[in-house]
């Protein structure tokens, strides 16, 4: 208990180095703050869990503000730039409630409780997001911390789409004082357009309803970023969702009918460094690299250590996923489609083709290419090389995400390939790419 | 230097023994070497001998052992003074403890060993006193740990704590390693002159320079423990006392070094991989084995002599090696009559720490008979090692497989010692003690069973037919589609379909030679194993038509890769296994007792009193030819076969070219490859897949050739099957067949089969027997009107499956046509649909090509259905395709090829089973069906007659083509002069009424329950669904008036079709998870239920069945929960369940955690999933799951075999589909009293409290290693819960017996 307090006190002093240039009501608030703790720790002895939990946490941001130290003045300087934040930053009261349910909440999740954090990610997003006229949608806010950091970074309209109905009550009073600048919506970003047949029960949605919803209308391929989303990927899922999300985009269903959507998405440090592997890294440089590298720009925004967020896993950790590569950070990357990506040859009806090409050959990187091309179709693999000034002998893993692209238009102008299995061959993998129109 | 050499030299100079004992690590060793030399003289078998620990006393040094015994007592205390007064460092002192730790652990492994293989108490008397000497060794280790070691608390041993002692063991040895490369290096410098002189005198031991280079080293490595642990002694090392201690702490030491061996072989799962010699078939193993056989098969002495040798010189990979391996390797050296490379071998087979089996012996005595003047002394001397270790020379002939002239070899040999010796008559028999079967097999009247219609000649020239079709493996038989005209396009495409495959064939063969010359040139590395030896075991010629003919089994869209790469690999084992028969000469050896086995069925001759199994046993032992009905497959592990089918596909996909334009030679001729490799992601795993280029599909189907080419064990046989007489000899001639059949790969069922008692077998054997001596013939006017729809366009009401050309229209999709994206997903769509539908259809239809095709193909003949059986003893007949277990169509071409007349009752059997058939009235007595047959008379002639284009009353029926078979059959028996006289050959089946419920209830003797399941007689038939309906049902009633609303909702919508399922499948083991989804989906079929309130409905409802079924079956639910729980905890401990039927069958779960083999091939990586390996942990939740089901499984088998068994010795025709017995109708009633007998007998055996003793006695030594943890509460629950006595009810079972309904 004695260091559980001792933890309590070095957070409240923490915020008060942090704040120290903050007004006055803060340091009240923080006094607040630590009787609301104490209180806590008292109503729940019997609950050996939660203020262990708890406990776990305020070592967190006493942990992050190691991390944070360098940012902090950052924040500082913005704070001296706008002297009127709109709203109260964050209510401690919150995220006692707030931690004993995320606590609750089915499935591993990782949460932003961390004002600090928040602010820095509303930072790296964007200078100034009042200068912006994007939409943002923010999924699964839980507590809203980074839903205040948006609002108070300036967002004109922030959509929250929150899976986990505990969370909702808390976002819908604030969406209620805050006359439509929030709209909170229950649903999962990521489970938009489920691919099974079922009927479709919230969290998950079709994407037509809440575009409708919302009354956001499709805008051209080539217009503005109109929708910004800020989310972190379901750590379990991650690698499913990257490729659902890339389907959608080649072919321009689901959220992408709306046109160009800027993904700020945290991914593990893992995954990261999968997307960006050049070509000729043969053992990571894979289909879903290839794919979200020809398809988007990919723009590392901030690395944080997994341990500034906090979790609800069961046994305390970070359940961080085992991996070979590096993964100690969570990494916060802007995917922004590409303007160019689609273009006479390459349009969203055939670009299953080349998602299908491309799985094809880097299923295996150190085949060679000219062997696939023969097998689509023979006799004019070294033809469309030759064509192309590739080497005959390249294996599949050193082409480029762009010299792919050369390639299927070239196939596509190519009479020999008309005939090709692989346009078949679409179709029957059609099941796990299509899932609604 | 050899160490070996040295020490043999040392035991022909006694005297030298002083001298050698200053070398304290060669004395323990020389002593007992010493003793040896006293029985023989002359040593030219000094390799052969073996190491004793000196806890294992011999028989003939038993009179030295109290001497010794007392010795070592006193060495032992005056070590322990010596340690006291000397300052041992700590690292000696953990040391002794250890030693301590491992004799404690050592002991409890013993007798845990003991209890688990069921040894009889002497064995373990036995046992223990071998260990005796361990006991007082360990007391004193003890008191002086107590002195000693106090910082370090003893930790009470138990059987799984090994691991722990595992990594501290490897911590030894590298120590000891490092050390031991010091002592030898010392030895060598110091004792040269000693080793000079001995090498001189050495007199026998041409071992060769490698082995002996290994064996000094094993020798030398117990050196340093000796020296590190008593460095003080090394000083003074000139006084006896101390040279007698060094002995002793060696022996300890020695011990460890032994234990060291058990303790890593500890693993309670492990175990099932085991057979009884204690060879272990891991996958390494069953792949060398697997290679040195290969090698043997194509003489390859060299390459398998390389394989077994680098393998041993690498001590990591010796593990790998079992003493299977080494006598396959020496049988070969045996037959170029090579005594050196045995004796040599024997040498390893010691310094691998394995105990020579008899196939060693027998390799041994075959090459001595083989060398023209091999001296007697060897000869006597191979005699007494044998004895040694524990064999007679009469085992030899009773256990081992003789093949060519191996047995006049051996016999020679013995004779060239023992001119008189004789083999001696076996003894009789054990007959099988189960009570259930006691009367069976007591035979006090005379047996009479049925016998065929065949006289001996017939049967006998039927077997040379079966043998000729096997031998030459495959069979073509021309398709039912035959029948078509030919048009001159399909001629024409005929011929060129023709002369690809002999462009394929040549360019086949080339590239298949070269990849061989490749393989077999790669000599840089010549002991890795490679597939060259399992590419020539066939001819070249054969692996392309394999190769060849598989290409038509690849259906138009494509199949797995590693599906065709199995398929390939399959086939390539079973010619192998059948040439290796053929090459053993075992087909002349079978014909001969198969013709005198076969006097037994045949009409013209007497019966003997003997069961068929029993005579074939018999007639075997009067040839007097050896042991020839045992086959010697040793399977091939899972990965080998696929690993070599991947190469032949890659072949395939290399070479197999096609002309790009088939339609117009004369166009530019360019080749295309046939088959195509790419991948097919279904939902995030990527499969690799084999694709047949569209033209070949194309090309195929206008060729529409009719020839199919067939296994030869996938038809059924032309003769009767011969006999299972042990779990490796059955069935078919020549191919391969497993008693147990299993997943592929999964071996532990089979070793299990081998290891138990023979006699415990028998009853299942002749079961299986019994089911496979049932010959059938073909009802051709049905089959001939199934092929008549089947070749005009299916019928998919009729369960015929039409030709592709029914199939619905593709539509047409254009990538860049410029469609709405909504049309655009519709249309893919449709696509994806038509596609799987087409896929669908093939397949059905191939299927039932192949069906009809062979049923046709033996239209005019008798034949038989060899059987055998899952792991839960469920019977099944080996042919796959065509089989009275298949679907209704080709259950109704299917008639006994013996007939009976119909007798008394037999036409009222009959109109039951038509009505039953139609499933019309399954709610009236006997009596209402009889007369609703008599009713509807008319209609029944009616379809007799016309069966298409009469009124078609059979086409509504639920199983239409048997009801048609049988109208004809009351048709015909109706108009005969005399219908009790009338021969049948129909087979009439009695269903069980959820059997598996019938057994539960049973079981717990559940009044409510047994008499919802026809246990009880009743007037009509009770109907279970409908109870259970009718509970459930107030169930709600009474929570609607509650309020509940959900029960009110479903008001109206609980009838027995949406129950039905689930109570079906809950004897199954289906939870509520599956249950939910049951009803779901009934619900989702009424129409005018609200769809909104379905899931909480199907929740409410799944609820209510179980609760009801609770409250009907009061013992079922108790029982599966037990089942379940027990089986949970069971696998938690680290075992997977087993357990034995009453008929005597072992059971084990071959559920495990899956493990995942990396193979790599050109074409692909693939990642192989196993499931059923029992090396890895088991799978808690598939073992929980499935205990119940299976265990019910076990009990429907069991009742099923004893019904057969019965029926066999009462003389009626018996055959079975699980729950569904057959048989004439004549004979109805006596199956029908016998299957109700034996239910009664089968439940009045203790069954629950047999399995709950089993279960105790298994399990209870998975102790786990760690008292304080969890795991030991969850072994205490388990002990607790295995123990546990269930309350059952009051039913009454000898109440069955009267039960018309019970199988109806």
């Amino acid at each position: 208990m004695a260091l559980l307090k001792y933890k309590t006190m070095f957070f409240t002093v923490r915020t008060v180095t942090c704040r120290a240039c903050g007004c006055l009501q803060r340091v009240q608030h923080l006094l607040k703050t630590d009787s609301h703790d104490s209180r806590f720790l008292e109503s729940l002895p019997s609950k050996n869990q939660s203020p262990l939990k708890l406990a776990e946490y305020s070592t967190y941001c006493g942990r992050t503000e190691r991390y944070l130290s360098a940012v902090a003045c950052s924040v500082l300087r913005k704070e001296q730039q706008r002297p009127i934040s709109r709203f109260d930053f964050l209510d401690m009261e919150d995220i006692e409630e707030i931690t004993i349910k995320a606590e609750r909440s089915r499935y591993l999740r990782r949460f932003v409780l961390n004002s600090d954090l928040a602010n820095l990610i509303v930072e790296r997003l964007d200078g100034d997001l009042s200068e912006d006229n994007a939409i943002i949608f923010e999924c699964n806010p839980g507590p809203g911390v980074l839903t205040r950091a948006l609002l108070n970074g300036g967002a004109q309209r922030v959509v929250s789409l929150e899976g986990d109905k505990q969370f909702l009550p808390a976002l819908q009073s604030l969406e209620r004082r805050l006359h439509g600048q929030l709209e909170v919506v229950h649903c999962d970003f990521f489970k938009l357009d489920p691919i099974g047949r079922g009927p479709v029960r919230p969290p998950a949605m079709s994407s037509e309803k809440l575009f409708n919803d919302l009354g956001i209308a499709p805008v051209a391929w080539t217009a503005d970023i109109q929708i910004r989303v800020v989310g972190m990927l379901p750590q379990k899922t991650e690698r499913n969702v990257l490729w659902k999300l890339i389907y959608a985009l080649f072919e321009r269903i689901s959220v992408f009918q709306l046109g160009r959507i800027e993904m700020n998405i945290f991914m593990s440090e893992k995954e990261y460094t999968k997307l960006t592997a050049e070509a000729g890294n043969l053992k990571h440089y894979q289909a879903l690299t290839a794919l979200y590298q020809l398809a988007c720009e990919i723009q590392l925004l901030h690395k944080e250590p997994w341990s500034s967020f906090a979790t609800n896993s069961k046994n305390g950790g970070y359940g961080i996923q085992r991996s070979s590569l590096t993964n100690d950070h969570l990494c916060l990357v802007r995917l922004t489609p590409r303007k160019d990506l689609f273009t006479p040859t390459l349009t969203a009806a055939n670009s299953s083709t080349l998602v299908l090409m491309l799985k094809q050959c880097l299923t295996k990187r150190k085949a060679k290419l000219i062997d696939r091309l023969e097998s689509w179709c023979p006799g004019s693999g070294a033809k469309l090389l030759r064509q192309l000034g590739l080497p005959e002998d390249i294996l599949t893993g050193d082409v480029h995400p762009e010299e792919y692209k050369e390639l299927f238009e070239a196939m596509e102008h190519s009479q020999d390939f008309s005939q090709s299995w692989l346009y078949e061959e679409v179709l029957e993998n059609m099941n796990s790419t299509v899932s609604h129109i | 230097m050899s160490f070996l050499r040295l020490c043999s030299s040392r035991s022909s100079r006694p005297e030298t023994l002083r001298e050698l004992l200053l070398l304290p690590s060669g004395c323990h060793r020389c002593l007992q070497l010493r003793r040896h030399s006293v029985r023989s003289s002359e040593l030219p078998w000094g390799f052969f001998r073996r190491n004793y620990s000196s806890i294992i006393p011999k028989k003939d040094v038993g009179k030295d052992q109290p001497c010794e015994k007392t010795r070592l007592l006193q060495v032992l205390e005056a070590r322990m003074q010596q340690l006291q007064a000397d300052n041992i460092t700590e690292v000696k002192c953990t040391e002794v403890q250890f030693v301590n730790r491992i004799n404690v652990t050592h002991d409890e492994n013993q007798s845990s060993t003991n209890n688990l293989t069921f040894l009889p108490d002497q064995e373990f008397k036995k046992s223990l006193n071998l260990s005796t000497e361990a006991f007082v060794e360990e007391k004193i280790a003890k008191e002086q740990m107590g002195k000693k070691c106090h910082t370090e608390p003893v930790i009470p041993k138990t059987a799984s704590a090994p691991r722990k002692w595992i990594e501290k063991l490897d911590k030894e040895k590298r120590n000891k390693t490092r050390r031991q490369l010091n002592i030898v290096k010392k030895i060598k410098e110091s004792k040269e002159s000693l080793q000079l002189s001995s090498t001189k005198s050495v007199t026998g031991a041409k071992t060769t320079e490698m082995g002996s280079k290994s064996t000094s080293k094993g020798n030398v490595a117990k050196a340093p423990v000796t020296h590190r642990a008593r460095p003080s002694v090394m000083s003074n090392r000139e006084a006896k006392s101390d040279a007698l201690h060094d002995f002793s702490v060696e022996a300890i030491l020695a011990e460890v070094e032994n234990l060291d061996q058990q303790l890593i072989n500890w693993e309670p799962s492990a175990k099932l991989l085991e057979d009884e010699e204690g060879n272990k078939y891991g996958d390494a193993q069953r792949n060398i084995l697997s290679y040195v056989e290969a090698c043997a098969f194509i003489n390859d002495l060299d390459r398998a002599h390389q394989c077994v040798m680098f393998h041993h010189r690498i001590l990591t990979r010796r593990k790998q090696l079992n003493i299977k391996i080494y006598s396959v390797l020496m049988q070969l050296w045996a037959k170029k009559g090579s005594l050196s490379q045995i004796g040599n071998l024997f040498s390893l087979v010691e310094e691998a720490g394995l105990k020579p089996n008899l196939g060693c012996y027998m390799a041994a005595l075959e090459c001595m008979g083989r060398m023209e003047n091999c001296s007697p002394h060897v000869i006597e001397r191979c005699f007494q090692q044998l004895k040694e270790d524990g064999f007679t020379i009469q085992d030899l002939f009773k256990n081992c497989v003789f093949h060519k002239d191996e047995r006049e070899m051996i016999m020679k040999a013995i004779w060239a010692v023992d001119p008189e010796f004789q083999l001696q008559p076996e003894p009789e028999v054990e007959i099988c003690q189960s009570p259930l079967v006691k009367h069976f097999y007591s035979k006090i009247e005379p047996i009479k069973y049925p016998k065929l219609h065949l006289c001996l000649e017939q049967l006998k020239e039927r077997f040379d037919r079966q043998l000729s079709r096997e031998q030459e493996d495959t069979i073509s038989i021309s398709s039912v589609e035959a029948t078509k005209p030919i048009t001159e396009k399909m001629k024409r495409m005929r011929n060129r379909v023709a002369d690809l495959r002999a462009k394929w064939h040549k360019s086949l063969l080339q590239a298949f030679r070269e990849f061989k010359f490749h393989l077999a040139g790669d000599r840089s590395c010549s002991w890795k194993m490679n597939l060259y030896p399992y590419l020539c075991l066939l001819d070249d010629k054969e692996y392309v038509d394999i190769m060849i003919q598989s290409i038509a089994n690849i259906p138009p869209n494509g199949e797995a890769l590693l599906t065709i790469a199995k398929e390939l690999g399959n086939r390539i084992y079973n010619k192998y296994s059948i040439r290796k028969k053929i090459k053993n000469e075992m087909v002349d050896k079978i014909k001969q007792i198969y013709y005198a086995y076969i006097e037994l069925l045949a009409k013209d001759t007497e019966l003997n009193n003997f069961l068929p199994r029993e005579h074939m046993v018999k007639v075997e032992k009067e040839m007097n030819l050896g042991l020839s009905l045992l086959s010697e497959d040793s399977p091939w592990p899972h990965f080998l076969i696929i690993d070599l089918g991947t190469h032949l596909v890659d072949l395939m996909v290399h070479e197999i070219k096609i002309p790009m334009n088939t339609q117009s030679p004369s166009h530019e001729r360019k080749f295309i490859p046939v088959l195509y490799h790419m991948y097919s992601f279904r939902s995030n795993k990527q499969i690799g897949f084999i694709k047949p280029h569209p033209i070949l599909t194309e090309l195929l189907s206008q060729a529409a050739e009719t020839t199919l080419i067939f296994d030869s064990c996938v038809m059924p046989m032309v003769c009767a099957p011969i006999p299972w007489t042990s779990p490796r000899f059955g069935a078919y001639i020549l191919a391969p067949t497993k008693l147990m059949r299993c997943v592929e790969g999964a071996l532990q069922h089979q070793l299990l089969l081998e290891k138990c008692k023979s006699s415990d077998l028998h009853p299942v054997l002749d079961s299986l027997t019994q089911l496979g001596n049932c010959a059938w013939k073909v009802n051709k006017p049905i089959l001939d009107l199934i092929i008549s729809i089947f070749n005009d366009k299916g019928s998919e009401k009729l369960e015929i499956p039409p030709p592709l050309s029914e199939a619905p229209h593709m539509p047409k999709y254009d990538p860049k046509a410029d469609i709405s994206p909504a049309a655009k997903s519709v249309l893919k769509k449709k696509i994806a649909w038509v596609r799987k539908r087409a896929a669908e259809m093939h397949s059905l239809r191939m299927d039932a090509l192949y069906k009809l095709s062979i049923a046709n193909h033996v239209r005019d003949d008798i034949f038989w259905f060899p059987h055998n059986m899952d792991f839960r003893g469920r019977t099944y007949p080996c042919p796959p395709y065509f089989n009275h277990l298949g679907s209704d169509v080709t259950r109704a071409v299917l008639l006994f090829a013996e007939g009976k007349p119909l007798g008394e009752h037999g036409l009222n059997w009959l109109k039951v089973h038509l009505v039953n058939l139609t499933g019309f009235k399954k709610k009236c007595s006997l009596k209402d069906r009889i007369d609703y047959a008599d009713k509807v008379m008319d209609d029944i002639l009616d379809s007799a007659d016309n069966p298409l284009t009469g009124r078609k009353w059979w086409m509504n029926a639920d199983e239409p083509w048997q009801t048609l078979a049988c109208c004809k059959e009351i048709a015909h028996a109706i108009r005969s002069p005399d219908p009790s006289k009338y021969i049948s050959y129909f087979p009439v089946h009695q269903d069980g009424s959820c059997n598996g419920l019938q057994h539960y209830a049973a079981l717990g003797r559940d009044v409510i329950g047994a008499a919802s399941v026809n246990l009880m007689p009743d007037e009509v038939p009770q109907d279970v669904y409908s109870a259970v309906a009718q509970q459930v049902e107030e169930f709600r009633k009474r929570n609607a008036e509650k309020g509940v609303k959900i029960a009110q909702i479903l008001e109206g919508f609980i009838n027995r079709k949406v129950v039905k399922q689930t109570v079906m499948t809950v004897v199954y083991g289906v939870t509520r998870f599956g249950g939910r989804l049951q009803i779901e989906k009934r619900l989702k079929e009424v129409e005018d239920f609200p769809k909104d309130h379905v899931w909480d409905a199907s929740h409410y409802v799944v609820q209510a069945v179980f609760s009801s079924l609770t409250e009907m079956f009061t013992g079922t639910r108790e029982i599966q929960d037990w089942l379940t729980q027990s089986a949970r905890l069971i696998s938690k401990s680290g075992s997977s369940v087993e357990w034995v039927t009453p008929l005597g069958l072992p059971i084990v779960q071959p559920y495990h955690r899956t493990r995942t083999t990396l193979l790599r091939s050109n074409l692909q990586n693939l990642n192989l999933q196993i499931s059923h390996d029992a090396t890895q942990r088991p799978d808690t939740v598939k073992q929980k799951n499935a205990f119940p089901p299976n265990f019910i499984h076990s009990l429907d088998s069991t009742h099923m075999m004893l019904t057969a068994l019965y029926c066999y010795s009462a003389g009626v025709t018996f055959v079975s589909v699980h729950d569904c017995f057959w048989t004439h109708a004549f004979t109805v009633d006596v199956m029908n009293k016998v299957c109700r007998e034996q239910f009664v007998a089968l439940h009045s055996q203790p069954i629950l409290q047999d399995l709950s003793k089993f279960l105790v006695n298994k399990y209870r030594y998975n102790i786990p290693a760690d008292r304080k943890s969890k795991k030991l509460q969850d072994y205490q629950r388990m002990m607790e819960l295995l123990s546990k006595e269930l309350k059952i009810g009051e039913f009454d079972l000898e109440k069955v017996k009267e039960s018309t309904y019970f199988f109806s």
